[in-house]
């Protein structure tokens, strides 16, 4: 590391202002404060000393996803075999996740690092380490057989009309990744809904068994007949086991990170001890989910639709609830920040994504939109919150 | 039958939101929508204007303007159709109703009056109200229902401009590129709203 520290210190003044590299400034302070701490004083108040700046903040984010990623990975290569009627061996199946999954995260990385450098380089502030963030959680909400053009495009939109318009890093109202899905869900529905895209098959060479249907588990819920039970239906599945355990494990079609509510939890609990991620908002975007699933229960009728009987546990750990609930909703940036707020702001959420799952036919699943549309009215909770709170003081005062 | 105006109401408040969903009175909506304060006051005279409107616009139509719609006076007017004077007609009541509200918030609120400057008679011309009554003429409501889609729109339209101020009171001091300060970046955030509005697009009330 000294070795590295040194060849950093030698080129330093030449990245100064003045210097024969100074355009390349934010670069070079990305590659310093990411490996060494910053040497940089202080030099009005407040002198703020914490060895949790942004970019260790968001590294703890990432090492939260170690979870989730490895298993996306693994079941990405467990759903190709198990479509083809092999045994899912454990490192094929790691490996073919592997050649599906880096591409992607490649590409992703690859794009979004782009624009976040070209605005960096433009408008002179830091290389923010936000966007690794949203490198890897992008590639986590997509199916395996995205093409990778229209990753490209979307992480596009994503990190320039998500984030960088809005000033960067810290300013968006958004969250990136999201922005970047809804991006594509709605310009190319075709590569993202459907049964068609969650198993990476390849049509023209691989001979899948009889009974396959790449269909996810929300899918056949919400595909109940009127009357039916969801419950019923899922277990009759052919394909694939869709019992409780199975869906809290996550061996089952889904966009490559969201299928895991274990590995999703495991996160939680290392966002939770480590105080980065918000357990109000983590608690309350479950307990919103399971008391309107139960709402939805008590409500269904013989003329209702088969998803209205879903019992809330199910819905907790199908789709993308849990993951959506421990990455996406917590996003520090465009969650509600007052502590009040978070409890509204996450309860809505749990609640939003719940009744579309249950009353929208167009999407069989709500999470990102239900997060998006939350992203909206976090400002206007958060403003309402700090109102409220002026007047109790002020009384409290009078 | 309450559960059918909920029904409507939670529609156009959500699934067919005036603003985020049809872009009307997007004039009023990124102009006015600076402060949290001035979006709520516009928005609740918008709310007001709308819930009278709609009504009265609906029985000048269907006892006036529409074809055979004088025939209470007359048999003889059986075959009159003045419907071609809907637009000016509608305009009418709106400026009338606009007139009033004015004189109102001028009379209880002269900070509120102040802070809304020319967009309080601008609402006469706001895209939004007329088409609201526009809308109740094509999808042929009756009187409740006129009343119950009026008010939702207001209040759709209320929700949307209180959010994309406290939206842009957020932003105030975000470091945003120098060309699209102001109403460019508000444009860029209206779009991001439709779509997140977008979650309730395909629900059939």
């Amino acid at each position: 590391m000294k070795f590295i520290e040194n060849i950093l210190d030698k080129h330093r003044d030449r990245f100064e202002k003045g210097g024969d590299l100074a355009k390349w400034k934010p670069l070079f302070e990305a590659a310093d404060t990411i490996l060494f701490w910053t040497n940089e004083r202080t030099k009005i108040n407040p002198h703020v000393r914490d060895s949790l700046d942004l970019k260790r903040f968001m590294m703890m984010v990432i090492v939260a996803l170690v979870p989730s990623t490895l298993f996306g990975i693994y079941n990405v290569g467990y759903q190709h075999f198990y479509a083809l009627g092999q045994q899912p061996e454990l490192w094929n199946s790691f490996l073919f996740g592997l050649m599906k999954f880096l591409p992607i995260a490649i590409v992703s990385y690859a794009v979004g690092g782009f624009w976040e450098v070209l605005f960096s380089i433009i408008r002179k502030h830091e290389v923010n380490e936000g966007f690794l963030v949203t490198g890897i959680l992008f590639p986590l909400i997509l199916p395996p057989t995205i093409p990778l053009w229209q990753v490209a495009v979307a992480v596009s939109f994503g990190v320039v009309i998500g984030k960088e318009v809005f000033g960067g890093t810290g300013m968006n109202v958004l969250n990136p990744a999201l922005t970047a899905r809804a991006f594509v869900f709605f310009a190319y529905p075709g590569k993202i809904s459907g049964d068609k895209v969650w198993t990476a098959i390849d049509t023209a060479k691989d001979k899948v068994i009889d009974t396959f249907s790449g269909a996810t588990p929300l899918l056949v819920a919400s595909n109940t007949e009127a009357g039916g039970q969801a419950v019923q239906s899922l277990h009759n599945f052919q394909y694939g086991d869709f019992g409780f355990i199975n869906l809290f494990m996550g061996f089952i079609p889904g966009s490559i990170g969201e299928t895991s509510a274990l590995a999703a939890l495991i996160g939680a609990v290392i966002l939770i001890i480590t105080r980065v991620g918000s357990w109000r908002i983590i608690v309350s975007v479950f307990a919103g989910g399971y008391l309107t699933a139960m709402l939805m229960n008590v409500l269904a009728g013989t003329e209702s639709t088969g998803m209205f009987t879903l019992p809330p546990y199910y819905h907790l750990v199908m789709g993308g609830f849990a993951f959506g609930a421990v990455f996406m909703a917590t996003d520090p940036v465009s969650a509600a920040q007052t502590n009040t707020g978070k409890w509204f702001y996450g309860l809505l959420i749990g609640a939003l994504a719940i009744l579309v799952r249950v009353v929208n036919p167009a999407y069989p699943e709500g999470m990102m939109l239900a997060i998006l549309f939350m992203n909206v009215f976090s400002p206007l909770i958060d403003y309402y919150v700090v109102k409220g709170n002026i007047k109790r003081r002020l009384k409290r005062a009078a | 039958m309450l559960e059918h105006y909920l029904s409507l109401f939670l529609k156009s408040v959500f699934v067919e939101n005036i603003v985020l969903a049809f872009f009307l009175g997007m004039c009023s909506f990124l102009a006015v929508s600076k402060k949290v304060e001035t979006a709520f006051g516009l928005g609740l005279a918008v709310i007001f204007v709308l819930t009278i409107t709609a009504p009265m616009n609906w029985i000048i139509h269907e006892y006036l303007l529409r074809e055979g719609a004088m025939i209470w006076i007359s048999k003889s007017l059986a075959g009159m159709d003045l419907s071609f004077l809907n637009f000016i007609t509608f305009i009418a009541t709106i400026a009338a109703m606009v007139q009033l509200v004015e004189m109102v918030i001028d009379k209880y609120s002269p900070t509120l009056y102040a802070a809304l400057g020319i967009f309080l008679p601008l609402i006469a011309v706001n895209c939004a109200i007329l088409g609201s009554s526009l809308f109740m003429v094509e999808r042929e409501y009756n009187l409740p229902e006129t009343a119950v889609f009026g008010f939702g729109a207001g209040f759709g339209f209320f929700l949307a401009i209180v959010s994309i101020a406290a939206i842009r009171y957020k932003t105030r001091y975000s470091n945003v590129p120098a060309g699209l300060k102001g109403l460019g970046l508000a444009m860029l955030i209206t779009g991001l709203m439709s779509m997140a509005f977008m979650l309730f697009s395909g629900i059939q009330l």
